[in-house]
């Protein structure tokens, strides 16, 4: 299958189940806002070091917010609920609590329930304020530019990380150029994080090391300076590969972001340098989520 | 099935409704309705000789033209709807765990008292200790959500412990009295002695109210929790409106209170 001078592999992205949330964040002003989404969100780019993975979904019209002030949604996933319970109210207290003017929201109503004020109130040493109104509870912590507001827990779903793409081209410029292409068609589609700096890892990793302590290493089938020394799945043309990684809150919304990445890469087109779209898979075997690049840009296999 | 329920006479003693509720009724012909006996002045009488009991729409007791000596309408209630087209007495929604209870004319003492759930709409005027704590208990209201149309009398959420009353008149002298936690809004204003004893809670309010002594003045702030209650809270919406910033008292501190007065 060949879109524009690209090649498609027939290749699947192989994604595994992950526990996620989403929390909305609001301030007085929409950069703010973004702050405390950036600051909550980093050092988050993959669960084998940083305990979970994290990024801001989409920004959000003051109108269409809890508490009618500009918004931002981030997701946040974790391998399983437990872990999720652990880093959820960690972030929230050293960084959306910590960052000015900021309130926190709830952004999924179904699901088990993952804390959020139930357990950072206790920084207001006895001072914080429940309201309850139905059933839904919020908490008023006095701090020092005035009160923090926070929902008392939010919702999570079962989503779907570590889908991805992986962009093959004659140069580093060139795959960088079409990698940002793809974060920004990527970005627009709602329900899913690109978790990675700016969307975009350059190091992406394989299963396993030749060092015993380690789970993942470098992905040397995709690294073109090994090419004839690995095994190399690159042509001689190819001088660069840039991946995006994807996470979810559904299958179908990170076909849809898979999706709309190919077609924002092929846009770039041959002309563009790039040379094909792969994509990371551990031979089908661990992953129960295969995002099948053909079928998705409807090409079947 | 619903039941209709049309006072023959005017009551000539104070007739007790407790427990009457649609979870009862549940599945009860209006002829085994008839036969329900409730405490009437000093004796027990069928609701027949009271009542003339028809079946009616889906899933609500109607109770047309109500009574002012009708106690206990929906005490006790925990589904469904009761609609009062007149007036009830006292205790009407006493102890209320969930449904809604609809009361066009007035209502007596104790409206809510204890009230853990559910929802409860006044047309008109309540008496005093609304949403207080019933005879014998030592909490007021936990939850669910009273709104009043008319003035509320004295003590109203007197030991309130939850839940949410809207007042859209006036409220009588010493509202709030013990509060412990939950939300009382006045679109109308407090009378004199308001908050005394107050532990937790919120009380909202356009004007400054004649307060108990012990409560400190920490200004005039911006708050967050405002612009919150005002769209996610449809019921206070109203009052709070566009309102951004509020006068925060808090009291009672001659009793280590920490209720607070939201002055808008």
């Amino acid at each position: 299958m060949i879109i524009n001078g690209v090649e498609i592999r027939d290749s699947f992205a192989e994604a595994f189940p992950m526990v996620g949330t989403r929390l909305i964040i609001t301030a007085d002003t929409p950069d703010w806002a973004m702050t405390a989404a950036r600051v909550t969100t980093g050092f988050a780019t993959s669960v084998i070091g940083c305990g979970c993975e994290a990024g801001v979904e989409r920004v959000i019209a003051p109108e269409d917010t809890p508490d009618g002030r500009p918004g931002v949604a981030i997701l946040i996933f974790a391998m399983d609920f437990k872990g999720l319970k652990t880093v959820v109210p960690l972030r929230l207290g050293q960084c959306i609590l910590t960052c000015p003017t900021t309130a926190c929201y709830a952004g999924v109503e179904g699901g088990k329930r993952v804390p959020l004020a139930k357990t950072i109130r206790y920084f207001a040493d006895g001072y914080q304020i429940s309201k309850k109104f139905g059933d839904e509870r919020f908490w008023r912590l006095p701090v020092m530019d005035g009160e923090f507001v926070c929902d008392e827990d939010t919702g999570s779903v079962e989503g779907v990380g570590g889908g991805n793409i992986l962009i093959l081209a004659r140069s580093r410029p060139q795959a960088l150029a079409a990698a940002e292409q793809a974060v920004k068609a990527m970005s627009a589609v709602k329900g899913v994080i690109l978790p990675f700096p700016g969307g975009v890892v350059r190091s992406g990793s394989k299963v396993g090391s030749k060092y015993k302590a380690l789970f993942a290493s470098s992905n040397d089938a995709y690294c073109p300076t090994l090419r004839g020394v690995a095994a190399s799945a690159l042509p001689e043309e190819v001088g660069s590969v840039m991946e995006i990684v994807i996470d979810g809150v559904s299958f179908d919304a990170v076909a849809a972001a898979t999706k709309a990445g190919i077609e924002a890469v092929c846009a770039v087109g041959s002309a563009g340098g790039v040379v094909a779209i792969d994509a990371g898979n551990y031979g089908g075997n661990l992953g129960p989520f295969h995002f099948r690049l053909r079928d998705i840009m409807g090409g079947g296999a | 099935m619903s039941i209709v329920l049309r006072l023959k006479t005017p009551l000539a003693a104070r007739l007790d409704l407790g427990g009457l509720t649609p979870s009862a009724l549940a599945g009860k012909a209006p002829g085994e309705v008839e036969a329900i006996e409730c405490p009437y002045g000093g004796r027990l009488v069928a609701l027949g000789e009271l009542f003339a009991v028809r079946a009616g729409g889906e899933g609500r007791l109607v109770i047309e033209a109500g009574d002012a000596r009708l106690d206990g309408v929906g005490a006790g209630m925990d589904a469904g709807e009761i609609v009062v087209e007149g007036a009830v007495g006292a205790h009407a929604g006493r102890g209320m765990a969930g449904g809604v209870l609809r009361i066009a004319g007035d209502a007596g003492d104790e409206l809510a008292a204890g009230m853990t759930g559910g929802r409860i709409e006044l047309g008109g005027n309540a008496g005093a200790r609304l949403g207080a704590a019933p005879s014998g208990a030592r909490r007021g209201m936990a939850g669910g959500a009273v709104v009043i149309r008319g003035n509320a009398g004295a003590r109203a959420g007197e030991r309130q412990r939850g839940g949410l009353i809207l007042v859209e008149g006036a409220v009588g002298a010493e509202a709030a009295t013990d509060m412990i936690a939950g939300t009382l809004a006045v679109a109308g204003g407090f009378g004199p002695g308001a908050g005394r004893g107050m532990k937790r809670g919120t009380l909202i309010v356009r004007a400054e109210p004649a307060l108990a002594e012990g409560f400190a003045d920490t200004g005039t702030h911006d708050l967050v929790a405002l612009r919150l209650m005002a769209r996610r809270v449809p019921d206070l919406a109203t009052l709070i409106g566009t309102a951004v910033r509020a006068r925060r008292l808090v009291g009672d501190r001659l009793q280590g209170g920490l209720g607070e007065v939201l002055v808008l």
